[in-house]
């Protein structure tokens, strides 16, 4: 198998060897001084900087060049050496070739940084994954991890991130997850001993994916409601370097959407449908442009949700671009429960029974079926001001053996709930809609126009706690003593508005 | 053979007598003892010790807590009945490669639902459902308690109190009793929403008591706020959203005051 895909593998570089070959090569150089200066300056910038680089270049990566770089970058012949060039394919010829060219430079490398041959650790890896082997992958992961953990350098806390993340990705990939569940756990308690909080985040969110994987929604609640929480220095003041740096890194956005999206998971399964349908739509709506297939995921999740809430999600949520196929099944779904028709739930139901069961949605469309019910009841409530119980059954097409008793029921339940408005007479055997009244000569509106302010002027205030400004950007136009003026006005401000937060009422 | 197996053994066989001729206080002595003596056992959950013998130690636990549970249900003692549950799981989840199903597995998986469903613990039996593999939900015992609970969401309460003649397992009827109560005073806070009045013969089939003495007193206990007069069953209906009348000045003058200091704020 991996024979073939060498085989396979070996013209390629060949041929474009000589063009790519020396400038990737290059790039990885650059790459590693920067990680060189980076860990000198204790700077975790230019860390974010090569891991986004590296990222750019991953497409080009080849085992000629990688083992180029692990001569030029690793002590030959030491240990770490040996291991990650035992995981890359041998090329005699070209191998030689890149040798004499680097052998020169490789000099100056004495004792390789620990920054450094953790970096080698996640080129390999990065290699081993694109080119499926994905049990060398795990091996090599397992003694990146088992190395890192005797590490504690800030400046390593970003690669071993990324580390963590292609760790439990491989183990995913052979269907292996269980196994990692205990290192991650132990992984994600260092990390937070050595406030790491990059780490912390990417291994919640890996112990999440893990948790859910096995639908194993009671752990993964637990866990998350009780580790340090991800919204908390995101809106907070932390500390405003390391938020800088949070914030240009695009892959913890992604992080953070990755999180919502679980945490509306598990509420959606524990049947918190209000908080759900925000974290779901969130998610959906700031993922990455470019992963698809994560915001379709959001998108189905959603749109259960809301169905569930009772709403009718728009037509545009399926017509968005790149979705209307994947989505399909969840349009004709919605069109029966705006229909409140349950012939056509249940033959929508089975129709895509198989998609909604590999989405993993199969028991929540179980539990939409009352909400179909109460559709079908709120379109009779409307339409009839008195209709008796046997042609409420008859519409509702419920299918028991004693139509008439559960229309009842089920009918007082909907009125208890406040779904529909209506009496019923059961003597008489019908259900009376009522009137609907005046509703502004109460003070509904009232109410629900001070709850649309409050949250906008809410949203002002949150934005303006928000802001941050790099410490120095505007130093050199203002003087010390104005800096500091300026720095107390803005305490000043921000404590007024945390205190009339307090005593509001 | 290891001399704790044959202790944990002997006295299993014991209880399994005791708890044949339903001598459960017995039982209950007993069990306590074998939990103790399982402690011994470094091949049960959480250690999960390979060891020689942890096919069979496994086995034998598992079915020590099987009858743990049921004896739980007996005895009609809820928490114990979740105690013994938890304890059980792992051997349901985590030990499932190793151990051949355990053919009491489906039944006390129900019979796990439909406590939490008498206990009102939504979010949680969902949690559980979606633990369950397809071929689970197919299973009676399963569908039984899944079907209850959408017949109690739907308002279907007569589908729920029929579904007690079709009980998969005997240990069911105590939770469908439970279950019953539930019902009933469900039933009851959506009469008195929905109707106006009934009849008193109404009200007795309705909320399912065999006679109208017991319909009495169950009113007299639990809802004295219901008038009974002429035959009928009058129910004193929330007051609805009236029209408001006055303006309530305090509330806006407060709002008007805060909407001013925030615009102030921003301008």
């Amino acid at each position: 198998m991996t024979q073939d895909v060498e085989m396979k593998e070996q013209p390629a570089p060949s041929n474009s060897v000589t063009s790519v070959g020396p400038s990737t090569l290059q790039h990885l150089k650059e790459i590693a001084s920067l990680i060189e200066t980076g860990a000198y300056a204790r700077e975790v910038r230019r860390i974010v900087r090569v891991v986004r680089l590296t990222i750019a270049l991953r497409k080009k990566l080849k085992a000629s060049v990688l083992s180029a770089f692990l001569n030029y970058a690793l002590v030959s012949g030491s240990e770490v050496h040996s291991r990650l060039s035992s995981y890359l394919p041998k090329e005699d010829e070209q191998d030689m070739e890149v040798d004499t060219a680097t052998s020169t430079t490789q000099a100056p490398v004495k004792h390789p940084l620990p920054e450094l041959e953790i970096y080698c650790y996640l080129l390999v890896l990065i290699f081993l994954i694109d080119q499926k082997r994905y049990n060398e992958a795990k091996a090599c992961s397992s003694a990146s991890i088992a190395r890192l953990k005797n590490l504690n350098r800030r400046t390593i806390d970003v690669l071993a991130a990324r580390l963590y993340f292609y760790y439990s990705l491989s183990y995913e990939l052979t269907g292996d997850l269980a196994e990692i569940r205990g290192n991650l756990l132990s992984l994600h308690r260092i990390a937070t001993l050595r406030h790491d909080e990059l780490g912390q985040e990417t291994l919640l969110n890996l112990l999440l994916r893990n948790y859910l994987h096995y639908n194993l929604f009671d752990q993964a609640e637990k866990l998350r409601s009780k580790a340090p929480r991800f919204e908390a220095h995101s809106n907070q003041q932390a500390t405003p370097i390391l938020f800088l740096v949070l914030l240009r890194h695009q892959s913890v956005w992604d992080m953070f959407c990755r999180y919502l999206f679980y945490l509306g998971k598990i509420r959606t399964i524990q049947l918190e449908y209000t908080d759900a349908k925000e974290s779901l739509l969130q998610a959906a709506r700031k993922g990455p442009a470019a992963a698809l297939g994560f915001r379709v995921q959001c998108n189905k999740w959603a749109v259960i949700v809301r169905l569930l809430l009772g709403e009718i999600p728009e037509r545009t949520v399926f017509m968005q671009k790149g979705m209307e196929k994947a989505l399909r099944p969840y349009f004709e779904l919605t069109n029966a429960v705006r229909i409140g028709d349950l012939e056509l739930f249940k033959a929508v139901a089975e129709k895509f029974s198989g998609t909604f069961s590999s989405d993993g949605t199969h028991n929540l469309i179980v539990r939409l079926r009352h909400n179909v019910i109460r559709t079908g009841l709120r379109n009779i409530s409307i339409s009839y001001s008195r209709i008796s119980l046997a042609d409420v059954a008859k519409k509702l097409r419920l299918d028991s053996p004693n139509p008439i008793a559960d229309a009842e029921s089920i009918v007082a339940k909907a009125i208890r709930d406040g779904a529909i408005d209506a009496t019923l007479d059961h003597a008489k055997g019908w259900m009376v809609s009522k009137e609907t009244g005046d509703i502004y000569s109460t003070n509904e509106p009232q109410i629900a126009f001070n709850s649309r302010i409050a949250f906008c002027l809410n949203m002002h205030n949150e934005a303006v706690r928000a802001l941050r400004f790099p410490p120095n950007s505007h130093k050199e136009k203002e003087s010390a003593e104005k800096r500091r003026e300026r720095q107390q006005q803005e305490q000043e401000l921000a404590k007024h508005i945390a205190e009339e937060d307090d005593d509001e009422f | 053979m290891d001399p704790n197996l044959t202790e944990v053994s002997q006295l299993f066989e014991r209880f399994k007598a005791a708890f044949m001729r339903n001598d459960f206080d017995t039982c209950d002595n007993l069990l306590s003892q074998l939990k103790v003596l399982l402690t011994k056992f470094r091949s049960l959950p959480p250690l999960f010790e390979e060891t020689p013998k942890a096919i069979h130690e496994l086995t034998l636990a598992r079915d020590i807590y099987e009858h743990a549970v049921v004896l739980s249900v007996k005895i009609e003692d809820q928490d114990a009945f979740e105690r013994d549950f938890f304890q059980l799981k792992p051997y349901y989840t985590d030990a499932c490669g190793r151990l051949p199903p355990s053919p009491q597995e489906y039944p006390i998986l129900g019979l796990n639902l439909l406590r939490l469903l008498v206990q009102n613990r939504i979010a949680e039996f969902h949690t559980e459902l979606e633990l369950l593999s397809a071929t689970a939900l197919e299973n009676p015992c399963i569908k039984h308690a899944v079907e209850l609970e959408q017949s109690f969401m739907e308002g279907a309460y007569n589908r729920v109190l029929s579904a007690r003649q079709t009980v998969p397992h005997e240990t069911y009827v105590y939770f469908m009793d439970l279950l019953a109560k539930t019902v009933r005073d469900e039933i009851s806070g959506c009469s008195e929403k929905a109707y106006d009045s009934l009849s008193i013969n109404d009200a007795r089939k309705i909320e399912m008591f065999s006679s109208v003495q017991d319909l009495f007193e169950y009113i007299k206990e639990e809802h004295p706020e219901w008038e009974i007069k002429n035959g009928f069953v009058i129910f004193q209906r929330a007051k609805e959203s009236a029209p408001c009348k006055e303006i309530p000045s305090l509330q806006l003058i407060n709002q008007t005051l805060s909407y001013a200091r925030e615009l102030e704020r921003i301008v």
